[in-house]
């Protein structure tokens, strides 16, 4: 199998794109395709601050190594989610990527802000882990990137999560959900630009990216993912793709054509939390403020101080 | 017969040598796409043809949650 580009021995074959690449001309795509993908959605521009939000996983560490060497401003926010035998390996592989390329990494640790982590908290509170996880991580991510002064917050989220992601808003008709689908989400008031310059490329191109260029990621998974409805519709994906190449790229571009067609029920104002003054829809506090307030009285209750993860 | 290793997961699959990579990860029940084979820290070509004796690990490209 020879390399499209150079003839050389090809070590890949992406159908979706018709390409055969070799190692230098896999990592040449992948470094293009998130730089036209930066330029076209206008996600930000070199003088911009950028946060990379970095779990340690193939997606975050590959999209900080590649804005990094395309000349962005890029800094990395690793979340400590206190998940057993998860997040340590996960921030090891965080901090180790930035000690080595002399990158800046904040961490925040969940058990800091809420007084448990994701482990403890499934143990106080009823609620899925991928949906508890989600609320603590877009509020401490966002007001990271807000407390930082950066213009934008970068996610790893690849064609295999967003083309999931859409089918899952799909199939259960969430209108509100798809207007709010799409590779860049403007800034409004306190909550910050949200970009996820690695939306056209699939898992395996990050993966390969990764394996070629020597960034050393953790393989492992959340264990509370497990059975996560996400996978599940990756790999019904993934099973079409492998019968029509392109599927999932056709799948996610032809819906940003459209996707103005649907509307949100209604404008959403924003207000400021009155604890936490961090955005939010609902009246009063905040979900997240919410959430650190059960915990704090079930605590209570359960006879706890401090830690409970 | 010659055999050669496939790893996957906490699984390791022996597989007739000679065989073509790709081939050999359907017979396992495994989408292609879904795996990166990696051998000495380095991608094998789905095109490869098993050799005697090598291991492979095929390196799940699937992350969710």
């Amino acid at each position: 199998m020879k390399c499209t580009v150079c003839g050389k021995e090809a070590v890949i074959k992406l159908r979706h794109a018709n390409l055969k690449l070799c190692p230098e001309h896999l990592v040449a795509r992948v470094e293009k395709v998130v730089a036209d993908t930066i330029k076209k959605h206008r996600m930000f521009t070199p003088d911009e601050r950028i946060l990379v939000a970095v779990s340690g996983g193939k997606d975050s560490l590959a999209l900080w190594a590649i804005l990094i060497k395309l000349g962005y401003r890029a800094d990395g926010v690793y979340l400590d989610l206190g998940i057993a035998n998860y997040s340590e390996p996960s921030r090891e592989f965080s901090e180790a990527f930035a000690a080595e390329r002399g990158l800046d990494l904040e961490v925040v640790k969940v058990t800091e802000e809420l007084g448990t982590g994701i482990d403890g908290l499934l143990r106080m509170v009823r609620g899925k882990a991928c949906s508890l996880c989600g609320t603590i991580k877009r509020y401490l991510l966002n007001r990271a990137a807000y407390k930082g002064g950066y213009s934008a917050l970068a996610t790893g989220h690849n064609l295999d999560d967003e083309a999931a992601t859409l089918l899952g808003n799909i199939l259960r008709w969430e209108e509100g959900y798809l207007t709010r689908q799409y590779p860049v989400l403007l800034e409004e008031g306190k909550l910050v630009r949200r970009v996820k310059p690695l939306i056209y490329l699939s898992e395996r191109e990050v993966a390969a990216y990764c394996i070629i260029s020597g960034i050393r990621y953790i393989y492992q998974e959340c264990p509370h993912s497990w059975g996560a409805r996400s996978i599940t519709l990756k790999h019904i994906l993934n099973e079409l793709e492998d019968r029509y190449p392109g599927t999932k790229l056709q799948f996610l571009k032809g819906f940003f054509k459209v996707r103005q067609r649907f509307q949100p029920p209604e404008p959403v104002e924003l207000r400021d939390c009155p604890v936490c003054g961090m955005p939010t829809a609902a009246e009063g506090l905040c979900r997240f403020c919410r959430l650190r307030e059960r915990v704090h009285t079930i605590s209570i209750a359960n006879g706890h101080h401090g830690s409970t993860s | 017969m010659d055999m050669a290793k496939l790893k996957h997961r906490d699984k390791t699959y022996e597989v007739e040598a000679g065989k073509q990579l790709e081939r050999a990860i359907r017979e396992l029940g495994i989408i292609p796409e879904t795996v990166l084979p990696v051998r000495d820290g380095k991608i094998v070509p789905l095109t490869h043809r098993l050799e005697e004796e090598e291991e492979i690990e095929l390196v799940d490209v699937i992350s969710g949650g």
